[in-house]
């Protein structure tokens, strides 16, 4: 205890040799990431999904229209994701020419997205033709409203393109590539969180109107993000591994029981309103005032987390041009292994959020029992997650994924098993699930955590391959997938569809219906959970290979910061480890 | 690979070169690739775009085919054809399920609200209505079902909250419809109350009113007329013939009073479901043919709450009534399924409002042979927790 005692004090502004974070530092990472990690959980609330209680309870959107918007939003999402794939892996640092013509794409996609909330553009077509008849058939939806809404996308793409380049350039120097979209968004995003529950949409009669003028909401409070950031950057807090994962399994971990204590008053105070879940007051006092709090706490952190990934200096940095992006994301072997995973992974997409289901339409849960089992299953993490250092020196990251995968599958099927024979005795079956989920719950969090680091590691190796990260020329792997997993991600909804699942939940209160609501789904995602653990018999990436990345990438960052003061260039931005 | 060495921190040094700090290639690793021209990269970049657009393309195409939907789709049986889903186009309000249709576009006609015929397939009869066949359709006003339709599955016509009214062809064997509600031919079982039938009955006996925004209004609490509007259409006499209330019959129904009659004998799963007006049942021991009221001396003796030998109460029949604030439980009962009064107690400034205590006419022993599902009682908060509201036994029922 002493010697822990006098570690802490000799270290705590200090870092020991071989280490990067000094202690004071891991007390800094518990509240930043802390209030981050809650506030960015309170945003769950609001999403523009079937799930979120504010589109369940007052939007009521019929579930298929969800779908049928992604698909419209589809071929544009291809073409901007180019622009931003560029943008973003360049860090925002652009040649001047190129600058100025994506500043001038994105600003055309903004005056057009606008023109088509103005104006009608389904007028311009025959009423009778087959394309116009065919937009009115799609669910929710009608001619006017598929405009609408393509144009919302064509708005919000060249609205978030803009923003990206602008403010990523600028911040990006001073608070690394992780946490810098916090500073510009936080105040926006506060904004929108009020308006979001003040502003009466959900009161437009007609379905398809509701929709549209939905989707501009909800996309206009997207463009602002406020995601779990600081827990990203404390990902890459050190070039020592050991330290990675004790930063990741201590004041990380501590950090969130934040969320933790939020997750327990949020449903108390939620309880005790009229009409619960589906009370507005919950969308415009409970969840506001929340987050407003929460991001208040995360803003007084934030500066004081750093990010240490040895690099060169910005002004110095390998130029990535398009298909060097392209080609370099799809030499990484291991992101290929993992990208495998998330395409077999989405043989669950469309799912409805059992848990939930559970919660409230098995259990009818609400107020501190609720936030009581809630809490306790969240809980059954913690230990385990403490242990992680053992575990992740013990086992291989190839073992444990497995072993989750195997779980995942295991524990599925009983809480299907459960629903399907016995549904009907709410005691039984629900101690059964709830034992389950426990048990899920604690052989989740190792993995998670594996997990983690295993995409760290990926973004090091890519780095060492291509000379930048390549985050996001990544998603060209959506490309080959991303059609496959939407297309698989319509069977579920169509299957639930055919269930009776549509724009009212209160359909989950029907037994049989909700029965075969929950467990269809289950059991297909059962069968992926199976197949996702082929994948990673291919993964041997240990430490040492790691280890040697790191010294590659320090040296690369140590010579070219030397090159560039010796010829006498200002930098910026570097990290040499 | 030695699982125990997994994350050994060994200590790495490389003596890289200044001039190899971008070429050079860990053991067992890719070598790096950065700024160097590739091979055949001309080739590469072909194959590349042409394998992402047949991908996008071919996977595009299956994704539109899934969210299409055909506004009617049959499925064939041994009888007929079996309604399976009907999608609105968003501008057909009445709908006759009696033979296979199909939409028909006029293509000289501009106005997308009546563009449109359905065109019937006469030689395909429909001979049932599939679970979820409508499911919550916002604009369909009137069903009319077909003299074949021998089948409707209790589930056919989901939360369609623009419902006013079902005509059934009067040579159906199977079933009738009485001021357009759905019943079986024998008057035995009622279907499904539309949930928009009080909007029929308004305009029916003159009481509908629009505001500024074409929005339907109802008389105002204080005027002259409303007690007569809450008589004539919120009050509904389910006919003395009736001895079962099927499953989701009255969901969302916009009703105040409804009159039971003694005959009645199972209420089923989701029978009065969140009837948000709902604020007093009562039982009749007359004879009643229709469903409209008269007056309670036209229904012979009347009493408040569940009528005498019913027998079986499925689970959610009354949840979420929260304007009902008197329950009697007659001695006849032997079934109440899961949650069945949940959500009908609530706190108000601090005390008790709703259904805040279960009456029993039966005694402690006897009502424990009453199977009992999970719940069935109402919860309200207390002290952080939810506690049921008390049962009292031996209860005498009430009066109003």
């Amino acid at each position: 205890m002493r010697s822990l005692i006098s570690e802490l004090k000799t270290h705590w502004h200090q870092p020991a040799e071989g280490k990067y974070v000094p202690y004071k530092e891991y007390v800094d990472v518990v509240f930043a990431v802390g209030s981050n990690y809650a506030g960015s959980k309170v945003l769950e609330y609001i999403t523009f999904l079937s799930s979120c209680y504010l589109i369940m309870y007052h939007y009521k959107l019929p579930y298929l229209t969800f779908s049928v918007i992604s698909i419209l939003n589809m071929p544009l999402g291809y073409i901007s994701a180019l622009m931003w794939w560029f943008v973003c892996d360049n860090l925002g640092f652009l040649p001047k020419k190129t600058e100025r013509k994506l500043y001038a794409v994105y600003v055309g996609m903004m005056l057009f997205g606008i023109s088509t909330i103005l104006f009608d553009y389904s007028r311009l077509f025959d009423p009778s033709s087959p394309f116009i008849t065919y937009l009115n058939g799609l669910e929710g939806m009608n001619a006017t409203a598929c405009f609408k809404t393509f144009g919302t996308h064509f708005l919000y793409t060249g609205w978030v393109g803009a923003r990206n380049i602008f403010w990523r350039k600028k911040l990006l120097p001073k608070y690394g590539r992780y946490k810098y979209s916090l500073y510009c968004d936080v105040i926006p995003k506060c904004v929108m969180v009020i308006l979001i529950g003040w502003l009466p949409v959900y009161n437009i009669p007609d379905v398809a109107t509701r929709v549209w003028v939905a989707n501009l909401l909800f996309a206009t409070f997207n463009v602002f993000g406020f995601a779990n950031n600081l827990e990203t950057c404390t990902r890459s807090i050190s070039p020592n591994l050991q330290e990675r994962i004790l930063v990741r399994s201590y004041p990380v971990k501590i950090s969130h029981f934040f969320h933790t204590i939020v997750s327990i008053i949020l449903p108390v105070i939620i309880g005790m309103l009229r009409y619960e879940w589906a009370d507005i007051n919950v969308y415009r006092y409970v969840i506001p005032i929340t987050f407003i709090v929460l991001a208040i706490f995360t803003m007084f952190f934030a500066g004081r987390v750093k990010e240490r990934i040895p690099q060169p200096p910005v002004e110095k940095k390998v130029q990535i041009n398009f298909w060097d992006g392209m080609f370099g994301v799809l030499h990484n072997k291991y992101l290929l292994i993992n990208k495998i995973v998330e395409l077999i992974d989405s043989l669950g997409n469309g799912m409805l959020p059992f848990v939930t289901i559970i919660y409230f339409y098995t259990f009818r849960l609400s107020g501190l029992p609720y936030s009581l089992l809630v809490a306790l299953i969240s809980f059954a993490g913690t230990p385990p997650d403490l242990m992680s250092p053992y575990f992740l020196k013990r086992f291989s990251y190839k073992q444990i994924m497995i072993f989750y995968q195997v779980t995942r599958a295991l524990g599925n099927a009983l809480i299907a098993g459960a629903m399907w024979f016995c549904g009907d005795n709410i005691n039984l079956c629900g101690t059964i699930c709830v034992v389950v989920m426990f048990f899920m719950e604690m052989t989740k969090t190792v993995p998670t955590t594996a997990g983690h680091d295993m995409n760290v590691r990926i973004g090091d190796y890519q780095m060492y391959l291509s000379g930048e990260r390549l985050e996001n020329f990544s998603g060209v792997y959506g490309w080959f997938t991303g059609p496959v997993t939407s297309f698989v991600g319509l069977i579920i909804p169509v299957l639930l569809l055919r269930y009776g699942f549509n724009s009212n939940w209160d359909v989950l209160f029907i037994d049989d219906s909700r029965r075969n609501i929950i467990v269809i789904p289950l059991l297909v995602d059962v069968v992926g959970f199976l197949l996702m653990t082929i994948p990673y018999f291919f993964w041997d990436y240990d430490s040492k290979k790691q280890n040697m990345v790191m010294e590659v990438l320090k040296r690369r960052a140590e010579v070219t910061e030397k090159n560039a003061l010796e010829a006498g260039e200002t930098v910026s931005g570097s990290y040499k480890g | 690979m030695s699982k125990k060495t997994n994350n050994t921190e060994e200590p790495v040094i490389l003596n890289i070169p200044d001039d190899e700090i971008w070429t050079y290639q860990v053991e067992g690793l890719a070598p790096p690739r950065i700024n160097k021209p590739y091979r055949h990269f001309t080739l590469k970049k072909i194959i590349f775009a042409l394998t992402i657009i047949v991908a996008v393309s071919v996977s595009c195409w299956f994704s539109v085919q899934t969210i299409q939907t055909d506004t009617f789709k049959y499925n064939s049986t041994e009888n007929g054809y079996e309604l399976t889903k009907f999608s609105n186009t968003g501008n057909i309000t009445v709908l006759d399920i009696d033979f296979v249709s199909d939409i028909e576009y006029e293509s000289d006609n501009p106005d997308v609200m009546s563009n449109f015929k359905i065109k019937k397939d006469t030689s395909k009869k429909v001979t049932s209505v599939g679970k979820y066949a409508l499911n919550c359709d916002e604009k369909i006003k009137v069903i009319t079902i077909g003299k074949d339709v021998t089948d409707i599955d209790p589930k056919a016509f989901y939360s369609c909250y623009a419902l006013q009214r079902f005509d059934v062809d009067e040579n159906n064997p199977n079933y009738c419809s009485v001021d357009g509600v759905l019943y079986t031919k024998d008057m035995k079982r009622i279907i499904c109350h539309p949930c928009d039938h009080d909007a029929f009955l308004a305009e029916q006996f003159g009481f509908t009113q629009y505001d500024e925004n074409g929005v339907p209004t109802e008389p105002d609490v204080n005027s002259k007329e409303y007690d007569r509007y809450v008589e004539q259409v919120l009050t509904f006499v389910v006919p003395s013939s009736v001895e079962t209330i099927g499953e989701l019959c009255f969901n969302y129904a916009n009703i105040k009073n409804v009159y039971l009659p003694e005959g009645l004998k199972t209420v089923e799963t989701l029978g009065f479901f969140k009837m948000t007006q709902l604020s007093s049942i009562y039982s009749y021991k007359g004879e009643a043919e229709v469903s409209r009221f008269e007056s309670e001396e036209a229904l012979g003796e009347v009493y408040v709450s569940l009528p005498d030998g019913l027998y079986f109460i499925g689970s959610d029949a009354f949840s979420y009534n929260q304007s009902l604030s008197y329950m009697y439980i007659p001695k006849s009962v032997t079934y109440i399924g899961h949650h069945a009064f949940w959500d009908t107690v609530y706190k108000q400034d601090n005390s008790l409002a709703g259904v805040t205590a279960i009456n029993a006419e039966a005694s402690a022993e006897a009502f424990e042979a009453v199977q009992t599902g999970n719940n069935w009682r109402p919860q309200y908060d207390y002290l952080l927790f939810k506690k049921s509201v008390d049962i009292i036994y031996n209860a005498k029922r009430g009066t109003e």
